[in-house]
Order: structure tokens, then sequence, then C-alpha cells
């Protein structure tokens, strides 16, 4: 009960402090001309480290934080987001330790399909038709960055999500 | 495996369900929202004050050399100004002698305005929508409008206790109901990710006899819903008379306010609908 708990509240703090950086820290950078989206690693990670199930709860708090941040309507990156956990959760099958290339290729598949969701609700839907001038000024860009922070997140989280699995079993194990 | 793929219907349909209910009805969430930003703010406001801390400090010393060449040549500056100052005060005075003697209200410029510090912006590039660390609690509503550096910056789109969302003129959904200062003459001001990536708002809606040129003074409009009248938009660019109609002109307008380094911001209290002279409440 006590490290379950433990677990949730680490998972929580997670989230809360991927947003707070996303939001407060990379802005303040003023070199950089877009900045990587850090909710999106985190929840495709541990999507795809951890499968579906985590994956789209993941999503969903994610999500719901990012709605009742934004003051946008409710569930609109929730809906993204947990059929994001989801999907990637799918991969779990060809998950290996300390294999990278699949991770960077979901990395980009999953920046272009987020932002292709944002340029069509946003953008589109208002007659913004330019879309080769947002893909290369907005998409590619952030894409970049996206792709080169998971090659150095990632390692982190996988180290996080096995100290995470370590807590679980060592409780399983008291209980027996 | 089947389980949660039920689950992700069923928290589909009820995300699909929210979207519909909230857009019609965003006073719903409220409370959420106050109990999220009761947690989020403080943190948020801590790392923005952490991390503009560190990074004022490692930018003053990069800049301390420059700083004294320019404390030199901005105290010659001073001397002019003070010079310049004087000059205008007594105009000032005869102005307000003037106008006492036509009986106009001068109105422009005296909003009460509370001050708000950025402590968080957007997760991506695609809004331009940032979050104050002042909300409902400080006196902050709905639809009030926001300046920095002399100009417009945005407008309050939603209000917490303790937090405020603004969307600034240059997202790509804002307008702006706007006229030339000279003139009178109004038009529209639109921000676009587009232009903005160039440092410029559209200007359009204007008629072809219109007196605008480049360089006019672009401010709110009387006759704007949300916007008090006489805020500094930026000033008017590149004003050509459309080839498509010959009828109308459009441009560009050139910000007041620099964007890409706004950390605090002004927050007029004042209400277009109440108007200045109603502010006792």
């Amino acid at each position: 009960m006590n490290s379950s708990l433990k677990q949730i509240s680490l998972n929580l703090i997670l989230i809360i402090l991927a947003f707070s950086i996303q939001t407060c820290v990379f802005p303040l950078i003023p070199f950089l001309s877009a900045y990587p989206n850090l909710m999106l690693i985190l929840i495709f990670s541990f999507g795809f480290i951890r499968g579906s199930a985590s994956g789209m709860t993941y999503g969903l708090v994610a999500g719901l934080l990012m709605d009742l941040s934004s003051g946008g309507a409710l569930g609109f990156y929730t809906l993204f987001f947990i059929w994001m956990g989801y999907v990637n959760g799918i991969g779990t099958k060809y998950y290996y330790e300390d294999y990278i290339t699949l991770p960077l290729a979901l990395s980009a598949a999953n920046e272009l399909a987020y932002n292709l969701y944002l340029y069509v609700f946003g953008f589109l839907l208002r007659g913004r038709l330019s879309f080769g001038y947002y893909l290369i000024n907005n998409i590619l860009p952030e894409t970049i960055f996206t792709v080169v922070t998971t090659l150095a997140v990632y390692r982190v989280f996988l180290f996080i999500s096995r100290k995470m699995e370590e807590i679980g079993k060592r409780r399983d194990t008291t209980i027996v | 495996m089947k389980n949660t793929r039920y689950v992700l219907f069923g928290l589909s349909v009820l995300c699909v369900c929210m979207i519909g209910i909230t857009t019609l009805n965003s006073g719903l969430l409220n409370p959420l929202r106050d109990a999220v930003g009761y947690v989020l703010v403080p943190i948020q406001s801590g790392i923005n004050r952490a991390g503009s801390g560190i990074y004022n400090e490692v930018r003053n010393l990069g800049t301390m050399k420059k700083a004294q060449k320019e404390n030199e040549a901005l105290k010659a500056r001073v001397d002019e100004l003070t010079e310049e100052n004087t000059r205008l005060r007594s105009e000032q005075q005869e102005l307000e002698r003037l106008r006492e003697l036509y009986e106009l209200d001068s109105q422009y410029m005296q909003y009460n305005k509370v001050g708000a510090r950025i402590i968080a912006k957007d997760t991506g590039s695609w809004f331009s929508v940032f979050r104050i660390d002042k909300g409902s609690d400080d006196g902050i509503m709905e639809n009030m409008n926001v300046i920095a550096g002399g100009g417009l910056v945005g407008i309050v789109t939603d209000v917490g206790a303790n937090y405020a969302t603004v969307r600034s003129i240059i997202d790509d959904s804002s307008r702006v109901s706007a006229m030339a200062q000279q003139s009178g003459d109004t038009c529209m001001v639109s921000g676009d990710l587009k232009l903005f990536n160039e440092g410029r708002l559209k200007l359009g809606y204007m008629e072809k006899d219109d007196d605008i040129k480049d360089g006019d003074m672009i401010v709110t409009s009387n006759i704007s819903e949300k916007f008090l009248p006489g805020l500094l938009i930026g000033y008017a660019t590149d004003i050509t008379v459309d080839y498509n109609d010959n009828l109308t002109k459009s441009g560009y307008v050139i910000p007041a306010a620099r964007f890409d380094r706004l950390q605090e911001v002004l927050v007029i209290t004042d209400l277009k609908n109440a108007g200045p002279e109603f502010n006792e409440q």
C-alpha cells in the first residue's frame, strides 16, 4: 500500500516537473527558437517502456494538467495524449532495454502527429492553409529539438522506470 | 488488453463530450482550474523566479562592460531628455489648459493598473498564450487589457483564483479593432503566426480612401468591444492598396511591445463596458 502510494506520487511529481520545466524554464532560454516537448517524451516513453495501460494513465493525467492550465476546452489535449499513450504501448512488444533507435523514431512520429493534430484543429479549421510554411517554421524545429532531447532524456526515464519497478517488486516480496 | 481498449474508447468518448460541453460553457471548469492553479502556480512562480534569477545573473556578468559604456551614453541622453522634458511639461500644461477650454475629458492614460509577472508560457510554439501570477484574488477579471513597454500586449481570457491566462495580440486567433491615431479611421489588427516570425501583425479592413500612412500610430479604437480606447498597438508599415478589388487597403503593424522579452506586464483593471468614469466599484 505504502509503496504503491510512493509510486503514484513519484509519477505525479515527474509529470508536474516536466510540465513546469517546459512552461517556465524553456521560454527563459533566449537562444532557443523552439523548445522540446518534454510532456510528449514523458508520455510516449512510459507508454513504450511499460505498456498501453500505463501509457494511457500517463496521457490522461498529463493531458488533464495541460487542458486545465491552457484555458481551452477540457479534453482537447487529453484526447490526443491517451491515444498516444495507448498506441505507443502497443510497441512494448519490440522493446529492448538499451535500444535507442526505435524510441527516437517513435519520438519523431509522435511529435509530427501531435503537431498535425494542433495544426488541424487550431489552424486549418480557421482557414490557415499554408501547411508548408508551418511545417518548416514550427513543426520541424520542434521535432528536431524533441528528438535530440529524447536521446538525452530517454535513458533517465528508463532508469526511473526500473527503479519504480523495483519498488513494486519489493512490495510483492514483503507481502509474500 | 481487451480492458484497456474499452477504457480507451470510454475515455475518448468522454473527452469528446467534455470538449463539446466546455466549449459551450467554460464556467463549469473554474473550480477544477482553481484547484490545479493552487498546486501549480506556486511551483511555476518558484521555478520562474529561480530561473530568471540565474539567467539575469549570467546575463549581468556578460553585459557589465557594455553597460558601462552605455551608462556614459545614457548620461548624456538624460541631460538631453531633462531639457526636453521641461519643454514638454510646459507644453503639457498648455495642453491641459486648452483641454479645459474645450471641455475635453482627458480620458486616456488614466486607467488603473496592476503589475503582474509572467510565470509560464504555452507548451509549444503554436499559440501565444501566457500565464501571470495574479488572479481573481487580486481583482483580475476576464477581458481586462494587458499592456507592457507602452504597448498593448493582450487580453485576459481566463481567470483562476491566483493566476490568469492572457492571450497576446500576436496569437494567430487574436483580432483587435483599431484606428489610426491621427485620422481616426478604423482598421483591424490581427495576429498571424506566420507574420509574427517576421515581427509584424496584420493590418486590414481599411478603405482605399482612409488616411492611414506608413509610420502612423495604430491605437485601439473607440468602437472595440473589449479593448479600451487609445492604447498604443504599434506603427503601421507597408500599406498598399489591395490589388484584387482596388477598394481596400492592407498593411502591417510593428508592435510597440517587445514580445520576445516580456517578463512583467501591467493589467488594466478598468473594463471597457464599465468605462473609465465608473471605476469606483
